[in-house]
């Protein structure tokens, strides 16, 4: 008994202490308890209802039917409170000095995160065992297989934890009131068009419980799909959880290091696959698809960095590698706000580069216009969030230096998007009663309108444009980034006694 | 166990919320830390306890460094903001636990060192109540209690005796005693300067981010000669013994204060004797005298000049 006691005693020490936290604060609040119960009540009554209907006894698919109105409750109770439950109480947390009560102790920024996710991970487990029993019940109904079952169980879940990081992503987001208004709304908006899509996935007339699932679990297709939908499904957790970390940890830190280690990691591994699979199947979608997600995350990636900090701390510059051939890498990768900028703007040429080099080493995985049109629209994208990134830095240094904090370029970036794309050319319609796609030129939708009514005046127009926005920025900006460089130094090892200080008591 | 701080400066865009201070203390002592309200003291101690980095300067714990090692230095230190813990659902015992897994305590110790906590600073009865529903002073018991919770040798407390009612304040009073007792060093802000007064052997005036006055109470009031303060009540003949002080060589001033003569003597406790012998001699009748201790807040107000950042 006591070799048992004192196994457990060792595993509780094992446990994440945040974990051990959320979960006791949910057992003993009040949300949490009313949430499962109602949960239960609205399970037990939906199959009351279904089976005291009197066109029971005529249907062979009675099972599934109830299968998919269940799952859909499932689904909304995980995508709607769990997550927000998880964030309002972050949120709240992060709001006062409890944050920093934390920061304190041994605990790291990502057990923070990492403890905050698995004890929502947990909740979400809870209900989906009190749904199991009244889930397999639908089996006995028929009109649904057992693997059906399973598997969509499975695939919600998946949908299920993605929202747990995501709603902890918003919830680490510094934000007043007002802002967290917003971020709540859009939030309850994505829900809300979330839910029926994957409900419409899952069981709609063309979904995969109509297919059914049983026969296909032999098939690779059915592999591929559910590997892809697992990986996808980890990398997306990963990567929100690096962000939610790097915006709890303190400003002190190195946060940019792990966000950009894995986004370049995951780059290159999801680029490989991606080459492999275009090159077997003879077919360049595969690359194309890795090509424009990856140069939207870089032109994110952009907005981000000039919002970061342009002097690093102490703690930062004595970890800065003595040896001279690691520090312009270092540089990149390192928290700051020139850094940043040219990592981002590296890897995007990278990105780039990998399909210009397929198209020239296996032409006949070109199809020609389509590419040509893929690739106006990529480099157009990358080259605006350039200039509108440089742009906004420049304004905020050299107009608005006293007014506005570094850490908000990325809003000023924003607005001058927003002023592009939606003021002016809303403005040049109410002078002039008359509407003009090139008024769009400065935005990023031009090049995509353009391509897609074979306006290529347009996309050309866009593609100048935005050469010339990023040229001159990035003419304008040099001393910046020079700046930076040249104080990317590890700090000088000071040999001399400090001076003596006032002694107190 | 020496805390020095050297040198530090922290800068917010132009403005110098910690301008170039430096001071030490050690164990067993009790620091006030006093300014007015944005003089940088809560910036100093978010800084002690590495919740921010300084822009230059650093602070050293036994020799650990706040900026180049602030992991270690977190298991140095019990920090006690002013603001107070706000958790919901959660027990007061549930919170020191939590604290306690948090700074890596194994289970073996956990519950005893809780417990004792709890003991110490009077939680026992109330370690199954909400942390949310505790009165403030309450709050503030259990705040000090996840600070002890790994029994750190340093205490940094920020305005731990605010809102707190008298009996609450007598009781911290009571609590920091036996932990500069313990051999604690504790480094303690307060605007309430007779509090600090009674319980610290030292204090460090900053103003507009930098130290105006440091060192022991009589040292910053008298900081250039030993002077002392002295309030005589005679039975009577008080105008005549006034304008007899007056003349007195060793007064450097005289104040009346109704039935009473404050006066301030140049040079040591002898010359305070001197000084009765003379007036007994003089044929006073003197009910009362007595020197006067330093007074933080006399103290506090000669030093400073009440500009706000």
């Amino acid at each position: 008994m006591n070799f048992v006691a004192n196994l457990l005693e060792r595993f509780t020490d094992t446990l994440n202490p945040i974990v051990v936290k959320e979960l006791r604060q949910a057992v003993k609040g009040k949300f949490f308890s009313v949430i499962l119960m109602v949960f239960l009540g609205v399970l037990l009554l939906t199959i009351g209802l279904y089976l005291s209907s009197r066109t029971v006894e005529f249907s062979f698919n009675l099972g599934r039917d109830i299968f998919g109105v269940l799952l859909s409750i499932l689904l909304s109770t995980c995508l709607l409170f769990v997550p927000a439950y998880t964030a309002i109480r972050l949120g709240s947390e992060r709001s006062d000095a409890n944050v920093d009560l934390l920061f304190i102790t041994t605990l790291r920024p990502r057990s923070i995160i990492w403890g905050k996710f698995l004890a929502a991970v947990v909740l979400t487990v809870l209900l989906y065992s009190a749904c199991l029993p009244f889930m397999t019940f639908t089996y006995l109904l028929r009109g649904v297989d057992l693997p059906s079952i399973f598997v969509l169980m499975a695939l919600t879940f998946i949908v299920s934890v993605v929202a747990i990081q995501c709603a902890i992503f918003l919830g680490c987001i510094p934000a007043n009131r007002f802002f967290r208004v917003i971020l709540g709304v859009g939030w309850l908006i994505a829900v809300a068009v979330s839910i029926p899509t994957v409900s419409m996935m899952m069981y709609g007339p063309t979904g995969l419980l109509h297919s059914g699932i049983g026969g296909q679990m032999g098939t690779w297709q059915f592999w591929r799909i559910a590997l892809s939908v697992l990986v996808g499904g980890i990398a997306l957790i990963s990567l929100l959880g690096l962000l939610s970390t790097a915006l709890i940890s303190p400003y002190s830190s190195n946060r940019a290091l792990p966000v950009r280690v894995f986004v370049t990691g995951t780059w290159f591994l999801t680029g490989i696959a991606a080459t492999i699979w275009s090159l077997a199947s003879k077919n360049l979608t595969p690359v194309g698809v890795w090509v424009g997600a990856y140069v939207v995350v870089y032109s994110i990636g952009l907005f981000i960095a000039v919002s970061e900090r342009e002097h690093l701390g102490k703690r930062v510059s004595l970890s800065i590698p003595r040896t001279r051939w690691l520090r312009p890498l270092a540089f990149l990768f390192y928290s700051g706000a020139a850094g940043g900028v040219l990592w981002s703007s590296l890897m995007t040429v990278l990105t780039l580069l990998t399909i210009v080099v397929l198209i020239e080493r296996f032409p006949h995985m070109w199809m020609g216009q389509f590419y040509n049109d893929f690739l106006v629209v990529f480099i157009v994208i990358p080259l605006q969030a350039f200039a509108y990134a440089l742009g906004a830095s420049l304004i905020r240094r050299r107009v608005l230096a006293n007014r506005i904090a570094g850490g908000y370029t990325c809003v000023i970036a924003i607005i001058l998007l927003d002023v592009t794309t939606m003021i002016v050319p809303l403005v040049l319609f109410f002078i002039t009663g008359t509407w003009e796609k090139e008024w769009l030129v400065g935005s990023p939708v031009a090049p995509i309108l353009a391509v897609s009514g074979k306006e290529y005046h347009l996309a050309y127009s866009s593609l100048g444009i935005s050469c010339l926005g990023a040229l001159l920025t990035c003419v304008m900006s040099i001393p910046w980034f020079f700046r930076q460089i040249r104080n990317f130094q590890p700090p000088k090892q000071d040999t001399a006694t400090p001076p003596r200080a006032n002694e107190v008591g | 166990m020496l805390i020095n701080v050297d040198h530090v400066k922290k800068y917010f865009g132009k403005t110098r919320a910690v301008d170039d201070i430096s001071f030490s203390f050690s164990s067993g002592e009790i620091v006030g830390f006093v300014g007015p309200n944005g003089a940088g003291k809560t910036t100093t101690m978010r800084i002690l306890a590495t919740l921010d980095e300084p822009t230059s300067g650093d602070a050293t714990i036994d020799g650990v460094s706040i900026v180049e090692t602030p992991e270690n230095a977190r298991r140095l230190i019990g920090y006690v903001p002013d603001a107070l813990p706000t958790h919901r659902d959660i027990s007061v015992h549930d919170y020191l636990d939590f604290f306690a897994r948090a700074y890596e305590l194994p289970s073996t110790q956990r519950e005893q060192v809780v417990e004792s906590i709890e003991g110490f600073t009077n939680l026992t009865g109330i370690r199954e109540k909400s942390l949310y529903a505790l009165s403030k002073g309450m709050k503030q018991r259990v705040s000090l209690a996840r600070a002890l919770v790994h029994d750190p040798p340093v205490l940094v407390m920020d305005e731990p005796a605010a809102g707190l009612d008298p009996r609450a304040r007598v009781e911290l009073r009571e609590l920091l005693r036996i932990l500069s007792g313990q051999g604690k060093a504790i480094l303690i802000s307060s605007h309430i300067l007779t509090e600090l007064s009674e319980i610290c052997d030292a204090a460090v005036i900053i103003e507009q981010g930098k130290i105006v006055a440091s060192g022991n109470l009589q040292e910053i009031d008298s900081p250039s000669d030993a002077q002392s303060t002295i309030v005589i009540r005679p039975l009577n003949r008080q105008d005549e013994l006034y304008k007899t002080m007056l003349i007195m060589p060793s007064v450097a001033s005289v104040n009346r204060l109704g039935d009473e003569i404050e006066a301030r003597i140049s040079g040591a406790e002898e010359t305070c004797c001197d000084l009765l012998e003379n007036l007994i001699q003089s044929g006073y009748r003197i009910i009362e005298f007595k020197q006067r201790g330093s007074d933080l807040e006399s103290v506090f107000m000669n030093v400073t000049k009440g500009v706000v950042q």
